[in-house]
């Protein structure tokens, strides 16, 4: 039964993270940014849309959608600190990231004025009444809930998924992808690359805000320090999710971004299992985070072997 | 059509090291010439095409395309109207995209880059056309990304993507230096060809004294940023491997070499 209820918060966790590692796919596969900026804009989607809900009473779908505009702000800081100013990628993103820290904890005080509030890092009210707990959730009976919440967190990020793909086929996609792979070639396409560099970062942020938004609305709760170890984690899950998946025929990149996100929360969660004082966690984390890169070391080596032998289709 | 007045270029100015490379430098070309320049090292061919091109700015004096001073325009908006191909091969494409895709970020040079879907089916067969004329048999590999091709065949394409969309003026900086003998051979004829058919404005550097001669209308040899010989047309057909080589010794020995 444990087993059972950790997986399904697995799945439920998994799909909230491929919203962010889908977004982090933009700025870390796409335009070959390693963008920390990331730890501080999940929260950030997390506080906007709680304040959103609670302080100016809107439903959840157009919450979420002002929090990827303040996602997107946050990430074009980010872009322009690097573009504009000539601030090292890292550099730009810690900056961003540090600054955030202090937004979201302005934002939660405006929260925690008259409401129920444990810490001031974090916020928990009944009356955050969002995708998975409306009048809609609660006419579900409540052996099937986990599901129906499911359901909803894999048409989001399907939606999300869909939204990328479309974009990076159109000529604006293109023009971003020419920016992370060759820079140069945009320049001589007669176009400032550093304005598409913005863009893409702008963008990727916006996606994850909205996991955050979404997270806050999983477990109603908003939680400052949320925004910890997202960036390892979004990392992760792009990672696995390109170097494993991406070798099944007919998996885009954004799919197997999604598996990778799945795999990797679900592994967390099981680690919780193991670990239930918590203390190793983190620990486990990094030596599960260390053994995937191991074997896709070994197994990116065997692949590129298999292919030699077969005479080799790339020169 | 490009023409340089009086440019002065000092490479780390100030310091020991410091190197006048062009003083008082005055070139001019007019539309539809296509000059070869050729040169030992650190005579000034490359940063010429990079004062040109913009990705160095003259420390004085004037570039004018068609009149139209553009000495302080940054290097991303001259390469609306200025071609350029690299001794790299694979700084001329995206490496991660496909042919079908590089070509059509190509095509759109000029144009803005907006939401619409980028490839379209019409596209597409135009663009297996245009890379079926190159004779190298991509046609079948239009899908395969770019970093997958060979040196020659990338930078094929690199020439057939500068050249895609019109431009006044097309810089190659040593395009075939990096490839062997027979695909050089190809893609130097290739150039020829695009350049005439299109009547291009042409400014190519190259080691290959062949080259030199064989095409263009005109010859440079620069040394130590002057230009030491300047033949076009008729005067520059009269020229010959041995000539060249003559003169590049002269030089040699002046500066001891």
């Amino acid at each position: 039964m444990l087993f059972y209820s950790t997986t399904i918060d697995g799945f439920q966790m998994g799909l909230c993270f491929a919203i962010l590692a889908l977004g982090v796919y933009i700025s870390y596969s796409i335009l070959d940014f390693p963008d920390l900026s990331v730890d501080g804009t999940f929260p950030l989607g997390g506080v906007l849309c709680t304040i959103f809900m609670l302080r100016l009473g809107l439903p959840a779908v157009p919450a979420i959608l002002l929090a990827f505009f303040g996602g997107l702000l946050a990430g074009a800081v980010t872009g322009i600190l690097h573009v504009k100013f000539r601030i090292s990628n890292l550099l730009a993103g810690i900056i961003v990231m540090t600054a955030l820290l202090s937004v979201t904890l302005a934002a939660t005080k405006l929260l925690t004025r008259n409401g129920q509030t444990t810490t001031i890092f974090s916020y928990r009210s009944e009356n955050l009444v969002g995708l998975f707990n409306g009048d809609l959730a609660k006419s579900i009976p409540t052996g099937a809930r986990d599901y129906f919440i499911l359901g909803i967190l894999l048409v989001i990020v399907i939606l999300v998924k869909i939204i990328i793909d479309l974009f990076l086929k159109t000529k604006l996609g293109y023009m971003l992808r020419a920016t992370g792979s060759n820079e140069k070639l945009v320049v001589s396409l007669g176009k400032n690359a550093g304005n598409y560099k913005i863009l893409g970062l702008a963008l990727a942020n916006g996606f994850v805000a909205v996991a955050g938004a979404i997270y806050a609305n999983l477990f109603t709760q908003y939680d400052n320090t949320s925004g910890t170890g997202k960036v390892v984690l979004a990392l992760a899950s792009v990672i696995i999710g390109i170097s494993v998946f991406s070798h099944i025929p007919f998996f885009k990149d954004t799919t197997a971004v999604i598996c990778g996100a799945l795999v990797y929360s679900l592994c967390l969660n099981y680690l919780v299992l193991v670990d239930t004082n918590g203390i190793y966690l983190k620990l486990l984390n990094a030596v599960l985070f260390a053994i995937i890169l191991i074997f896709n070391e070994k197994t990116s080596s065997l692949l590129s072997r298999a292919k030699l032998r077969k005479g080799g289709k790339g020169k | 059509m490009i023409e340089l007045q009086k440019v002065h270029k000092v490479f780390n100015a100030a310091t020991v090291n410091e190197v006048e490379l062009f003083r008082d430098f005055d070139l001019h070309i007019p539309r539809g010439q296509f000059v070869s320049v050729v040169g030992s090292n650190g005579s000034g061919k490359t940063t010429l095409l990079n004062l040109i091109s913009g990705t160095i700015s003259a420390d004085a004096g004037k570039i004018l395309l068609d009149g139209a001073d553009i000495t302080a325009l940054p290097e991303y908006k001259r390469a609306r109207r200025i071609g350029r191909v690299f001794q790299d091969p694979s700084v001329g494409t995206v490496p991660d995209m496909t042919i079908t895709e590089n070509l059509s970020l190509a095509e759109n040079k000029g144009k803005p880059y907006f939401l619409r879907l980028a490839v379209s089916g019409s596209a597409k067969n135009r663009y297996r056309e245009l890379v079926a004329s190159l004779g190298l048999g991509l046609e079948s590999r239009m899908d395969v990304p770019v970093g997958l091709l060979s040196g020659g065949q990338r930078q094929a394409l690199s020439l057939i993507m500068s050249t895609l969309t019109p431009v006044d003026l097309l810089l190659l900086d040593e395009h075939t230096a990096a490839l062997d003998p027979k695909t050089a051979d190809l893609i130097m004829e290739l150039t020829n060809r695009i350049i005439r058919e299109k009547s291009i404005t042409a400014l190519m550097v190259t080691h290959n004294l062949r080259y030199a001669v064989e095409y263009g209308d005109r010859l440079l040899m620069m040394h130590e940023g002057k230009t030491v010989l300047d033949q076009a047309d008729e005067a520059k057909k009269a020229i010959s491997i041995q000539n060249l080589l003559s003169i590049f010794n002269e030089i040699s020995i002046e500066c001891g070499n």
